[in-house]
């Protein structure tokens, strides 16, 4: 066990290396420059460029300082119908992100000159307890409607709740944050919570008081959104369980439906959510970036999304690096709750 | 019992939450922000927020009058004096302010200025774009006999070198550099150091104490000469500014308009998505909504209950959606073929359809409320009949099938268009204009494409057709940028210029006289008419909305299109407390 957990990580962390390596090769070879972002734009008159020359040497300037201006690779493909290469060395783009990487420095925000780390760290935290906390609320949500359809096949009431997550299933992201948001920020329906403003200059009470309401209707936007996804599955899995012979057996000896739904078939059903649950790892460092635009929250997913558009490859890089590591973890801690949970499933030694 | 604690806690968060309006509406004016400015050094000033925000903290020798449109003495007592030397000269000359001092008091002076301009040019600091546009600025001569008076010697004859040499804020030399070690160096020197060439050891130094001062994040590290001070800046979410108790502009009797400062606080809230900001606005959470989009402007113009707590303001602007040809390509280099395409697109409808009617369409690159307009000019409307005239008169043929041709040429008339694909403005206009072409049986491909991809597909002359907004001003009018052929490879990305389209250029540039210019600026607009590069379909119109509890908007047609620091509560002014007077 412990020799397939180190093996599984290994794995694990040389996966992300190479995600992140391929990410950070084709930011660099992309045929947009990111010294355009220091230079003004070519459709505004209030400038006055001296022509092609001072253009090209405030671009050189800029590459020189952002780094740029050394080889992307160890070798390069020269140019001509003869397939010759050439050796850099270490005296190049790529060598130097490595060595940061090793040394626990993502680099420089083109956009600002913060270290990337710092930018990452301030935007989970943010994402992570708005995203964990829905993943929690969602799980246990889930687990109480599950356990609730699964108790009787029939009825107008489960139905009715089987095609309201149905229905929430099919409905986009940011449908649901601005339909909340316009029921409950809204001056002409129900103006009950903060749709986006500073907290009061009172004591911290109050000012913990207005996060916490801040936080609600971007949290049940996710916990709506991620519920469905959770719930139905799960239900189907109960109702498959209900239907083995264990559980014929268990209701023969005379234990009620509930206590076979909790102790008999919930823990076969389960297995399957935590592939789910393990999914969802990503987002809490990648952001949910519909629900952090609509509600203003600065948190990972808006960061990328920005450093993306923007082409600020220091911080996609890591951002990328950052989210294929808790992704792979999240594939390594699924495996150990299924190990956890059925022991048959173990790998021997 | 469960659900009646659950409902008391809901009734206390919502208490906790409700806005503290005694103490925010006399403070603090909150303005809506649509993205951090994520910078704060003055060198960089990568978007209109930085720049905003640069300019609360320091002061540039001239800066905007949001009142009249012109640029105003700020540091500077007066406007510069133009004098023309030789045939490639002008000297400015400038006089600071007494009264003008840094925060820790000492005054400003012709050194710091100097010291600004070059640290444009010292390698490996962020100042790429304000190299680029201070680039024409030679010289500083100090006078040995007064600290505060100096001359700027710049390359170049162009009127509108009397307010751009001023539009950049001033930095404190004693600070950054306290031995003076950037003295030894000539403006010129530095500007044409080598890029291969290692700076020399002090301006090296220079860079490293200048990069280890953090002014990116940490602007307060240098004292400002500005009226606000960064009070709290919480990346994404919000900036605070905070009026300078004590500030060396209070005892100026009267306040220029561009020194007024009048918020004791403005805090900045960003906000990404229109929505959100526009319950903001209802909730009162922010009082100032600059830049909203027409169709949310006109709904909440049209609900009762949002004209009766707020302000409603529309000013033209200097932005104008403009079509543009890639003249180099062999199907669009005749002017007659450009006119024909012109006429495919329907200004009137693009108008209606994306800017709710409000707007102006124009005949050219100035603005109809700009004097040197051309009025003769007919305005152009949408004419597919007149477009086949055109077309046959430059030569094409239209086939059975349909398609245009030319003798000499074996590819059908097929075009491509390129425009940001982030803006439905854009979009309306690239569809409007392929379901006209179509109509001719002219092929269109669209392409929309991100902004800075774009830029690089126009700047490689990928394109037969683009549409952008070109942003203008009323100051300079000079189009060198966009339409000298020296400018080809560069801003003149239609590839347009002839050697007489270029001296006129010169001529609008360098021209001092006003009757005279418009004579020029009037033939510059006919000749663009005629010869058709690019295509200006109509300027936008700027859109704020105030809490009406606020006194003194001033909506300008300038970026970024109000005066903030000029914005004071109906509150504050009604319990008499002693405001400056309005020049």
């Amino acid at each position: 066990m412990r020799w397939w957990l180190l093996a599984r990580l290994g794995r694990a962390v040389l996966a992300a290396w190479g995600i992140a390596s391929l990410v950070f090769l084709g930011s660099r070879l992309l045929p947009v420059s990111p010294e355009q972002l220091s230079l003004r734009e070519t459709d505004d008159l209030t400038y006055l460029p001296d022509g092609t020359q001072t253009l090209a040497a405030a671009q050189l300037a800029s590459r020189q300082r952002l780094g740029l201006a050394e080889p992307v690779f160890y070798w390069t493909r020269l140019p001509g119908p003869t397939n010759q290469w050439q050796w850099h060395g270490p005296h190049n783009q790529y060598h130097h992100w490595l060595g940061q990487l090793l040394r626990g420095s993502l680099g420089t925000s083109y956009r600002d000159g913060q270290p990337v780390t710092r930018l990452l760290a301030q935007a989970l935290i943010v994402s992570v307890p708005l995203a964990g906390g829905a993943a929690v609320l969602a799980t246990g949500l889930a687990l109480g409607l599950a356990l609730y359809l699964a108790r009787a096949a029939r009825g107008k009431r489960r139905a009715g709740l089987r095609a309201a997550l149905a229905a929430l299933q099919m409905t986009p992201v940011f449908l649901v944050s601005l339909a909340l948001l316009l029921l409950f920020a809204n001056p002409d329906l129900l103006n009950l919570m903060p749709a986006a403003g500073r907290a009061p200059a009172a004591g911290p009470l109050a000012a913990a008081g207005y996060w916490a309401a801040r936080a609600v209707l971007p949290l049940l936007s996710l916990v709506l959104v991620v519920l469905p996804e959770l719930t139905l599955p799960l239900a189907a899995a109960l109702r498959y369980e209900l239907s083995a012979g264990y559980a014929t057996t268990a209701r023969a000896k005379g234990l009620p439906l509930r206590r076979v739904l909790r102790q008999h078939a919930l823990p076969n059903a389960i297995l399957p959510l935590f592939t789910i649950l393990t999914e969802l790892l990503p987002t809490l460092v990648a952001g949910t970036v519909v629900v952090e635009v609509v509600f203003a929250l600065p948190g990972s997913g808006r960061l990328l999304a920005e450093a993306a558009a923007t082409h600020d490859y220091p911080v996609v890089v890591g951002g990328v690096l950052l989210v294929a590591a808790v992704r792979l973890l999240g594939l390594v801690l699924a495996d150990v709750l299924y190990f956890v949970v059925d022991p048959r499933l173990r790998p021997t030694a | 019992m469960k659900y009646l604690s659950l409902l008391s806690s809901l009734v206390l968060v919502v208490s906790a939450c409700q806005p503290d309006a005694s103490v925010s509406s006399t403070e603090a004016v909150r303005i809506r922000w649509a993205r951090d400015p994520e910078t704060l050094d003055p060198l960089t000033q990568p978007n209109q927020n930085a720049t905003d925000a640069s300019y609360l903290l320091h002061l540039g020798l001239l800066q905007v009058n949001y009142q009249t449109n012109e640029y105003a003495p700020a540091l500077a007592q007066s406007l510069p004096g133009v004098q023309v030397l030789g045939d490639s000269l002008t000297q400015l000359d400038y006089h600071l302010r007494p009264t003008a001092a840094w925060d820790n008091g000492r005054p400003v002076l012709a050194t710091d200025v100097a010291f600004t301009l070059k640290l444009m040019h010292c390698p490996g600091l962020p100042n790429e774009s304000a190299r680029e546009q201070f680039g024409f600025i030679r010289q500083l001569r100090a006078d040995p006999a007064d600290p505060r008076h100096f001359t700027l010697v710049c390359r170049g004859q162009a009127n509108d070198y009397q307010i751009t040499s001023g539009d950049f804020p001033v930095l404190p030399e004693d600070i950054l550099d306290p031995a003076h070690t950037l003295r030894d160096f000539p403006l010129s020197v530095l500007q044409d150091w080598l890029p291969k060439r290692p700076p020399a050891p002090a301006v090296a130094a220079l860079v490293r104490r200048y990069l280890a001062a953090g002014l990116a994040k940490h602007p307060g590290h240098l004292p400002g000469c500005g009226p606000y001070r960064l009070a709290a800046w919480e990346p994404n979410r919000r900036l605070l500014f905070q009026r300078k108790a004590h500030w060396w502009a209070d005892a100026l009797r009267p306040v220029p308009f561009v020194l007024q400062a009048r918020p004791r606080q403005l805090d900045y809230l960003i906000i990404p998505d229109d929505a959100a900001a526009v319950l903001a606005l209802r909730r009162q959470e922010v009082d100032v909504y600059p830049h909203v989009p027409a169709r949310v402007f006109e709904r909440l113009r049209a609900s009762e209950a949002a004209r009766s707590e707020l302000a409603f303001y529309t000013s033209p602007s200097y932005d104008v959606l403009t079509v543009g040809f890639n003249t180099q390509h062999a199907a669009l280099r005749d002017k007659y073929t450009r006119q024909a395409l012109s006429r495919l697109f329907d200004p009137v409808g693009l108008l209606a359809a994306t800017q709710l009617g409000e707007g102006r369409r124009t005949v050219g690159l100035l603005s109809p409320t700009s004097q040197f307009y051309n009025d003769s000019l007919p305005l152009l409307t949408y004419a597919p009949t007149q477009a086949q005239s055109l077309l046959r008169l430059a030569g094409w043929q239209r086939q059975a099938n349909g398609q245009w041709r030319q003798p000499n040429n074996p590819q059908p008339l097929a075009l491509a268009l390129r425009y940001r694909a982030d803006e439905a403005t854009f979009a309306t206009a690239a569809l409007q204009f392929k379901a006209a072409a179509e109509q001719l049986s002219i092929q269109v491909t669209l392409l929309p494409m991100e902004a800075a991809m774009l830029g690089q597909a126009l700047q490689a002359g990928d394109f037969d057709l683009y549409i952008r907004l070109v942003k203008g001003n009323p100051f300079g009018l000079n189009f060198e940028s966009m339409l000298h052929s020296r400018a080809i490879g560069s801003g003149n990305i239609t590839g347009f210029g002839r050697p007489d389209t270029d001296h006129l250029l010169e001529a609008i540039a360098a021209e001092g006289n006003i009757l005279r210019r418009r004579v020029l600026l009037r033939r510059f607009q006919a000749l663009l008419r005629d010869e058709m590069p690019i295509l200006p379909l109509f300027f936008l119109n700027n859109h704020l909305i105030v809490n009406r509890g606020l006194r003194h908007v001033v909506i300008s047609s300038l970026k970024p299109g109000y005066a903030a620091t000029a914005l004071f509560w109906a509150a504050a002014d009604s319990t008499g407390s002693h405001s400056p007077a309005t020049p």
